[in-house]
């Protein structure tokens, strides 16, 4: 392994990088290959790497995701795999219809409010007209006339843009597409549920190695392994692990970087 | 009252999250559906849901059922003597076949 920061270079499989310039977030997101000042030539790290793979302090370890990272790393596979390939297929068949009902609805509510004007201007111009032709010139009456069946003639075609709104509010349509919806969610809560099964599994072929580990890290060592502190419990996970890809260590637990390289069986950057 | 019905994993979520911070508008609950009391504001968080999550949130407006009221007579006492009915597994269509109760397909081709 190599790093190179603020122009220091230092190179081997423990590396002593407390007196370089950098920080440990900088030195982990160069590990995994994100763009940052520094240079960090190394492996590529495994998913596992994620979770163990910066150990500090103040930093969350949920164990048992990150045991089972660690079993995957080392090439161990669950029973559920292949279900779980299996539902992930089908998921990726379902086709989804968009349900895009936002503007259908708002131009319904619109021929709402029209409706109901025109609605009140032919009922004026009914009256209008009953009252012209008691007492109004032949004119007057028709030119009224006229205006009341120009404003039916609109309220008509109203009613029928509403009519075609409604259409297009199509309950079929939505329930095939809220149906579709609905396999997606069974699949996915099927995979949810798979993916803790093989978890578990993976969890369980480890919990020995992993309690061992925990036992033997240096610091202080709790009766159950899955309540150790997130330190332990990083270092114990890394231990179990197949990590490849360097570990960048700011905590205390280790005399020396070469220690911790051994330990983990990994390549170490101290920060 | 607001009928709000989720469709993934991220809005049932947002669902019971909001449900579990406005109890006070929580009529009932069902898993990844849930009745909001109809107020502005459970309108509002029906909306919220939608605007998050898009067509994976359904949102339908219900209001309560009076029978006496709403449903003709014939209706409620074929409802009735149907429940009542001497074989259980004599389906609904051939158990009004006949008498004066209402034909199925006639009960369907009739709005409410």
């Amino acid at each position: 392994m190599m790093l190179e920061a603020g122009g220091i270079v230092r190179t081997g499989r423990a590396i002593d990088a407390r007196n370089v310039p950098v920080d440990g977030a900088t030195v982990a997101a160069a590990v995994r290959g994100e763009q940052t000042p520094i240079t960090v030539e190394n492996p590529a790290p495994r998913p596992v790497h994620e979770r163990v793979g910066y150990v500090r302090p103040e930093m969350g370890v949920s164990v048992r995701t990150a045991l089972a990272a660690a079993a995957r790393s080392r090439g161990l596979s669950a029973p559920q795999d292949d279900d779980i390939a299996a539902v992930r297929e089908q998921l990726a068949d379902i086709e989804v219809p968009e349900i895009a009902t936002n503007t259908v609805r708002r131009e319904f509510a619109a021929a709402d409010t029209e409706t109901e004007r025109l609605e009140e201007r032919v009922a004026e111009l009914r009256g209008r007209v009953q009252v012209l032709r008691e007492q109004g010139t032949d004119e007057a009456v028709a030119e009224a006339e006229a205006a009341l069946t120009s404003a039916v003639r609109d309220l008509s075609e109203v009613a029928t843009d509403r009519t075609a709104a409604s259409q297009r509010l199509d309950r079929d349509r939505l329930r095939d597409a809220r149906d579709a919806r609905e396999r997606r969610l069974r699949l996915e809560d099927e995979v949810a549920n798979l993916e803790r099964a093989a978890r578990a599994s993976l969890v369980a072929e480890l919990r020995g190695a992993y309690a061992a580990a925990v036992a033997d890290a240096p610091g202080p060592s709790p009766a159950d392994p899955f309540e150790a502190d997130p330190v332990t419990a990083a270092l114990a996970v890394g231990r179990v692990a197949d990590l490849r890809a360097p570990v960048v260590l700011a905590c205390d637990r280790f005399r020396v970087p070469a220690a911790a390289a051994s330990w983990l069986d990994a390549p170490v950057v101290r920060v | 009252m607001l009928l709000v019905v989720t469709y993934s994993r991220a809005a049932r979520r947002s669902l019971r999250n909001a449900c579990r911070t406005h109890e006070d508008c929580v009529v009932r609950r069902f898993g990844r559906a849930v009745l909001l009391e109809a107020s502005v504001f459970g309108a509002f968080l029906a909306l919220r849901l939608r605007a998050d999550h898009g067509g994976d949130v359904q949102v339908e407006r219900t209001r309560p059922l009076n029978e006496f009221e709403d449903i003709p007579e014939e209706v409620r006492e074929a409802a009735t003597a149907y429940a009542d009915r001497d074989h259980p597994s004599t389906p609904y269509a051939k158990f009004a076949a006949g008498t004066d109760h209402p034909d199925p397909d006639a009960m369907k081709a009739r709005e409410l």
